[in-house]
């Protein structure tokens, strides 16, 4: 069954049109990451679709309810962590769970009790229960802010930049921690993100956006092998123009570009094939391999050229 | 469907909230604090000419729209008596008001301008808690502070004047008096909720606590233009004067509350701060 659906999705404000003709599935159970830059219209995807505005156009079904039709079913199921944290500052860590226990309709003194502590024990954050979260770090802001969100057992967790503004570690902490939930509860999560980290490591599936339009869909694997053919580069000891020249015609060379006189960016077909091949064929035109290094596209070559092929 | 558990849920955490807001309860304190005391000190203390100067009579010309019943009364009574009485009972009513008012505004305009100031409003709205819900919990945190904050300067007021003029009036204590008490406890209220009414659904559609706040700058208006008029002689803030404001502004909440519960949607609330 599809967590989210979403079917020609748009949203303007105004002349501005934030999401325009979105259309996408998300599977339970997955991980599946909005990716794009600032601007892009993920904020205004996630909070269409945890029914805090409504669309202009198209339809998104979330949790088999559509979000026009029942925003109230939809978000008793849902667990948002927005931008902001938006935590009550002058409220205690545990103070702000256990209001949104609340709203979140458990009213069982003890199953709410167990709850949060269960939440702030799995975020490290019992021992600051009493503290106010006026005095907390933005790690730990975030940290109770996805506790927030998790507090009512959702079916679907929806994250806004659940990363943004964290410093490296508390960055790291965050997505291990998501990860776990991730594992651990089966959860699905649509999460929004301009952190290819974030995607690389959290994301099953990830959809490019851009000024509120698809870009591409795909895995990650998919989107770095969308973006051009697989590269071997080879270090020799003695110069390569005469090597490179007779590599071209080799079967399975699609180019040959020369790097600094030594080095040898060949570009294959298929890598795991050809490459033994074009070892041997350099040893036998009297070259002397120093290294040989398969060039794997970043996700975020992969998210530059995607973006860049595409300026909307 | 409006929950009593989810309006007093949004009733506790704002109450909660506001007292630990020093900005807010400071003003909320201080300024009904100023009001009540230094309100009757000036009246008994003659630092102004037509304090020592007026006599009885001379009054009469600015009471001549009150009821007779009044103005017997301050005809008995010697010059310094009847400006002390017109004051404190009469002058004081309409700038009194100004505390529910005040009250209200500040708690109302830190309703969800406050939340969007603080950015706390889309963990709010994301939320099953019902737009009326949120409204009506919002609401009566604001009112329950307006009436609290009226009542305790209303006592503080009327023990302060009668511990300063029982003196002056022969062993007579002025308040409490029947239109000081349908004042604070049918008036106040009324004008509170209006208040409160009109400035929580501003404060959903403005971005901060000051243009929320500007709002009730307007119920100020009538209340100015009441005490200017006692002092020229040309109205009276009696009993019939404040029976007609009941009724005027209770109809004026009803309008409100309806409005208020059929306008307000969290839909809006975010679009205008998109």
């Amino acid at each position: 069954m599809q967590a989210v659906s979403a079917r020609q999705l748009q949203r303007k404000f105004g002349p501005y049109t934030a999401v325009d003709d979105l259309t996408f599935d998300v599977e339970e159970g997955e991980v599946f990451g909005l990716l794009g830059p600032n601007g892009a219209g993920k904020t205004t995807t996630i909070r269409l679709l945890s029914c805090l505005i409504s669309p202009t156009a198209g339809s998104a079904a979330v949790c088999g309810f559509e979000i026009t039709e029942e925003p109230g079913k939809i978000r008793e199921m849902v667990g948002v962590q927005t931008e902001n944290p938006c935590l009550y500052e002058r409220l205690t860590t545990f103070e702000n769970l256990d209001f949104f226990a609340q709203a979140f309709g458990i009213s069982n003194l003890e199953d709410k009790r167990q709850r949060i502590r269960e939440l702030l024990e799995f975020f490290n954050l019992w021992d600051d229960r009493d503290k106010k979260v006026d005095h907390l770090s933005k790690g730990m802001k975030q940290k109770l802010a996805l506790a927030r969100a998790l507090v009512h057992k959702p079916k679907l967790l929806l994250l806004d930049e659940p990363t943004a503004n964290l410093d490296p570690e508390s960055a790291a902490e965050v997505r291990t921690m998501i990860s776990q939930l991730s594992e651990r509860e089966g959860r699905t999560v649509l999460l929004s993100t301009h952190h290819l980290e974030d995607a690389e490591k959290l994301c099953d599936r990830v959809m490019i956006v851009n000024r509120g339009v698809r870009v591409t869909e795909g895995t990650p694997q998919e989107l770095l092998e969308s973006v051009g053919d697989p590269v071997v580069e080879v270090t020799l000891r003695n110069r390569s123009t005469m090597i490179a020249n007779s590599l071209r015609g080799n079967a399975g060379v699609k180019a040959v570009a020369l790097a600094d006189h030594q080095k040898l960016v060949i570009t294959l077909d298929n890598p795991d094939s050809t490459t033994p091949d074009l070892v041997a064929a350099i040893v036998r035109d009297g070259g002397e391999i120093l290294s040989v290094k398969p060039l794997t596209p970043s996700l975020e070559d992969a998210y530059l050229q995607l973006l860049g092929r595409n300026p909307v | 469907m409006i929950r009593p558990h989810g309006v007093l849920l949004v009733f506790r955490k704002d109450w909660l909230e506001i007292r630990r807001n020093r900005a807010v309860l400071f003003p909320l304190i201080l300024v009904p604090l100023i009001f009540a005391v230094m309100l009757p000190i000036v009246a008994v203390t003659p630092t102004l000419p037509f304090q020592t100067q007026v006599s009885s009579q001379g009054l009469l010309p600015i009471l001549k729209p009150f009821p007779d019943q009044v103005k017997e009364e301050v005809a008995s009574m010697s010059g310094q008596q009847a400006i002390v009485y017109f004051m404190l009972l009469y002058l004081f009513a309409p700038v009194f008001l100004m505390i529910p008012i005040m009250a209200s505004s500040i708690i109302a305009s830190d309703s969800f301008a406050g939340e969007k100031e603080r950015k706390t409003i889309e963990g709010l709205l994301a939320t099953p808690l019902s737009d009326s819900e949120m409204l009506l919990g919002k609401m009566l945190v604001s009112f329950l502070l307006a009436l609290i904050t009226t009542t305790a300067s209303f006592a503080l007021y009327s023990a302060v004047t009668d511990y300063l003029t029982i003196g002056m009036f022969g062993g007579k204590m002025l308040f409490p008096n029947e239109l000081w008490l349908t004042l604070i406890f049918l008036l106040a209220p009324s004008l509170a909720f209006a208040d409160i009414g009109l400035t929580v659904l501003v404060s959903a559609r403005v971005k901060g606590v000051k243009e929320a706040q500007q709002i009730s700058a307007l119920f100020l208006i009538p209340l100015i233009a009441t005490v200017l008029g006692q002092t020229s002689g040309s109205m009276a803030f009696d009993r019939p004067l404040v029976d007609l404001m009941i009724s005027v502004i209770a109809v004026s909440d009803i309008i409100i509350f309806m409005t208020a519960v059929k306008t307000f949607g969290r839909n809006q609330i975010l679009t205008r701060l998109s």
